[in-house]
């Protein structure tokens, strides 16, 4: 049907903001706090849970007092655990001890949700060419930029309350509880206001997340460097993950040293609305290359092709793994075993990671952490997939005689071959560390502890295949989701006293801490069987669904 | 008051001069047809009239305003149309007009009502779920329903049915008519042929025509086709006319200015048909952008 003619009434009833609240700054920070709620949700329920468990797991775990002081006498020294959490103080008490587990791991998860969620707002939306179609309004930059950082600011609030509300449900002091919760949120402002430098700088969206990524990885290296190698204890001052340690949360508490990070946040997020105000939107201050003469490599197959396009990412992750298992590799020398009673350790094997008393415990405790980095590597490797879906390349691609099974399955063993180089390298690198360091392991067992992260990373990699076919938009969460929880479940779950059959449903319960425990080949069987058959389910499922669009 | 107005402007991209000191000054209730073909630096033009990218030299004013100083201020007259429909997947049509309305600073809700009748708009629909076309219109009739004092479209029909097109144009002859200016950028010549009342020719980031249609016209070659009734005869060669075969018993005269010398040198001579045509917009166009591909 034809449009009907109507002429428009003369006199045009033009409504100007009439309701309060309704300008375009309360519009924005609405739409930029709903446009981040899936990873708002996420962090909340990571925040809450995790800072729950602890408090309520000590108390199950170390019932008498003699048990918390031995505890405690065996991690003050220990660096495998310094390095995940932190140093510890006051680990006899409950409050002490769950600031000193909560407070690291909070602040590094802290760290990676300031800079995605920055980089996101700001340069996400510029790609998306949205930010374009709001500063044509009446919109200033200055306001945008103050609606995304607000939005921000609110997501912090929510993850400050549910750290709070976590130790405060788990029996900790309410004072102290919202101290401590305060320690961690305080790092999400300043990783923000690196995002946000990060997004005016870099010529693009991906750069600017790999940018600011690269420099919350650089900062946890430097914490872990002033917590686990003596005397280097003032590195701390130099990274926010060490100024949430220093604030001292049930050990002494120093406020004062809340002002580190707000200078510093104060500081980078005026910094970005400066080099914002200037430059073209769309494009950062250093220029994107536009224009190359023709490299015809890699271009034979689309698994050529993704490899190509993923080049940068990939030698990203691989040297990630690189710098971290090398410095890791080195520490080993400090661990030592003196002093620690074998209650002690038994009480530490309960937290499901093994003894961790010896170089080699150390090492086999480290790997562990290894099969979640690559896990997540690999669960990066399919949102990758699922991106070029949802910008229709994929149609493009799908529109040649190019098959969606093959187009999947080249996905699929790209990111596997690319998981297996840098299990190995990490293996390598790590014994290459620990010779530099002084501590003597045979290479061949730093390279087995590498490949033993492969079979729990091919069962995720199955699994995030198969949520990717069956629900393409939800996949990034119920991949990330399972693993996480998993992982947690591992950790949280011996403390709180889960039955072994409970316990036993995350298959991080089922890896051989290699190099103190053997291999254990009949669970990497199930494993990659798993994983195998849940890959073969994705492209069954991929063969039949529609594609996708964003 | 000026709609808009460009003096010098320039933009530089690294080592790529997008825009090469654009004049350009548009009165309200005046449509002002842009074109170029891709990448002549349409889209760059509309950025710096925005105030979004920054000139490298020059100024653009909307109202007096200078759109880069002052964007806020100079924005509060304009709606914008973007070329390509960048919108928020997760929300529905409706939604995304409120947004956009909220963004302007104030909107006339009868009259968008009355627009989404007139595209046929389904406002219930989430944006992801919606065709190109159909998001474009979301975006029209959020600009449209403003009520701007200029509206500034970049290439606004991509997508659009033949029906939506009319309806489309419809509209910015309503606005015309109740003095609303309109830059419309453009490669779709019917388009701008039919509504604008005067046409900037851009190649490669400059200006290379500027006027009414008719002013176009007159600068441009005009054609003569003439039938003889036995045989083609020997013409002496005339100034500013090219001749060329036009089958077995006709020429066809290319003629730049006056059509006098044409008729004068064809007196004496058996003509039993003489049709002569004014250039299409079309001709206009690729008589600047003939010849130069190579550039």
């Amino acid at each position: 049907m034809p449009a009907t003619k109507a002429v428009a009434p003369p006199q045009p009833r033009v409504h100007r903001g009439a309701r309060a609240g309704s300008g375009p700054a309360g519009a924005l920070i609405g739409r930029a706090f709903r446009d981040a709620r899936t990873l708002t949700v996420v962090f909340t329920y990571l925040f809450a849970v995790y800072s729950f468990v602890q408090p309520v797991g000590y108390r199950r775990v170390y019932t008498t007092p003699v048990s918390r002081e031995d505890f405690a006498r065996s991690f003050g020294t220990n660096p495998g655990l310094r390095l995940l959490y932190g140093e510890p103080h006051n680990v006899a008490t409950i409050s002490g001890y769950t600031a000193w587990r909560v407070g690291g791991v909070l602040a590094i998860a802290a760290a990676i949700f300031g800079v995605l969620a920055a980089v996101r707002a700001l340069r996400g939306e510029e790609e998306a060419g949205r930010t374009e179609l709001v500063l044509a309004g009446i919109v200033s930059r200055r306001t945008a930029y103050l609606s995304a950082m607000a939005a921000i600011g609110g997501a912090t609030l929510i993850l400050w309350a549910a750290e709070f509300a976590g130790f405060a449900v788990g029996g900790l002091p309410v004072g102290g509880s919202a101290y401590l919760a305060l320690a961690t949120a305080s790092v999400i402002p300043v990783f923000a206001g690196i995002g946000a430098v990060a997004s005016q700088i870099a010529p693009s969206r991906r750069i600017a997340a790999e940018v600011s990524g690269g420099a919350a990885g650089l900062f946890f290296l430097l914490r872990v460097i002033a917590d686990t190698v003596g005397g280097a204890g003032w590195l701390r001052w130099a990274t926010p993950l060490g100024w949430a340690e220093e604030m001292r949360p049930f050990a002494g508490a120093r406020p004062v040293v809340l002002l580190l990070p707000a200078l510093a946040s104060a500081l980078l997020l005026g910094i970005a609305a400066r080099l914002g105000a200037t430059r073209d939107i769309g494009s950062g201050l250093l220029p994107e290359r536009t224009g190359a003469s023709p490299r015809l490599w890699l271009l034979s197959s689309p698994t050529a092709q993704a490899l190509r396009s993923q080049r940068d990412g990939l030698i990203a992750w691989a040297g990630g793994f690189a710098v971290f298992s090398f410095i890791l590799g080195v520490v080993a020398s400090s661990v030592s075993s003196s002093g620690i009673p074998a209650s002690a350790d038994r009480q530490i094997a309960k937290l499901g990671v093994g003894s961790v008393l010896t170089p080699s415990g150390y090492l086999a405790f480290v790997f562990f952490f290894y099969v979640l980095g690559i896990s997540m590597f690999v669960c990066a490797q399919v949102g990758a997939a699922r991106r070029e879906e949802a910008g229709q390349q994929l149609e493009t691609l799908l529109a040649l005689p190019v098959g969606r099974t093959g187009w999947l399955a080249g996905r699929l063993l790209l990111a596997a071959c690319a998981a297996a180089v840098i299990a190995l390298l990490s293996g390598l690198l790590t014994w290459a560390g620990a010779i530099a360091g002084g501590t003597s392991v045979p290479v061949g067992q730093m390279l087995e502890a590498g490949a033993n992260c492969l079979p729990a990373a091919l069962l995720f990699l199955g699994i995030a295949a198969l949520a990717y076919a069956a629900v393409p938009r939800a996949s990034a969460a119920i991949s990330y989701g399972i693993l996480v929880l998993t992982f947690l479940w591992q950790v949280v779950g011996a403390l709180l006293g889960a039955p072994a059959w409970l316990a036993g449903l995350t298959p991080f319960a089922h890896i051989g801490l290699v190099p103190t425990e053997p291999f254990r080949a009949a669970a990497a069987v199930v494993m990659i069987g798993i994983g195998l058959a849940a890959a073969g389910a994705a492209l069954a499922v991929f063969r039949r669904r529609d594609l996708i669009g964003a | 008051m000026t709609a808009i107005q460009a003096e010098g402007l320039t933009k530089r991209y690294g080592e790529t001069l997008a825009l090469d000191a654009l004049d350009l000054s548009i009165e309200p209730g005046e449509v002002y047809g842009y074109l170029g073909p891709n990448g002549a630096g349409k889209t760059t033009t509309i950025r710096l009239l925005l105030g979004i990218h920054r000139p490298t030299r020059g100024r653009a004013e909307l109202f007096g305003i200078d759109a880069w100083a002052d964007p806020v201020e100079a924005h509060r007259r304009v709606a914008y149309v973007s070329g390509e429909p960048f919108l928020w997947p997760a929300m529905t049509g409706a939604e995304t007009m409120e947004f956009l309305a909220r963004l302007h600073g104030g909107t006339d809700k009868a009259y968008r009502d009355e627009l989404v009748q007139r595209f046929e708009l389904d406002t219930k629909k989430k944006v992801r779920a919606l065709s190109k076309g159909n998001r474009q219109k979301v975006q029209l009739v959020a600009a449209l329903a403003t009520r701007a004092d200029l509206l500034v479209l970049d290439e606004p029909t991509s997508g659009l049915d033949p029906l939506m097109e009319m309806a489309f144009r419809e509209c910015i002859r309503e606005a015309k008519e109740r003095g609303q200016a309109v830059f419309l950028s453009s490669h779709i010549l019917s388009e701008v042929e039919a509504l604008c009342d005067r046409v900037g020719i851009l190649r490669e980031g400059r200006l290379v025509d500027q006027g009414t249609l008719a002013e176009l016209r007159h600068l441009s070659t005009q054609t003569v086709d003439v039938t003889f009734s036995d045989g083609v005869p020997q013409l002496r060669p005339l100034p500013g006319v090219q001749v060329s075969p036009a089958g077995p018993n006709a020429l066809r005269f290319e003629v730049s200015g006056s059509v006098g010398p044409v008729i004068n040198a064809l007196a004496g001579h058996p003509v039993t048909a003489l049709i002569s045509r004014e250039p299409s917009l079309e001709e206009i166009f690729m008589h600047h952008y003939d010849g130069h591909a190579g550039h």
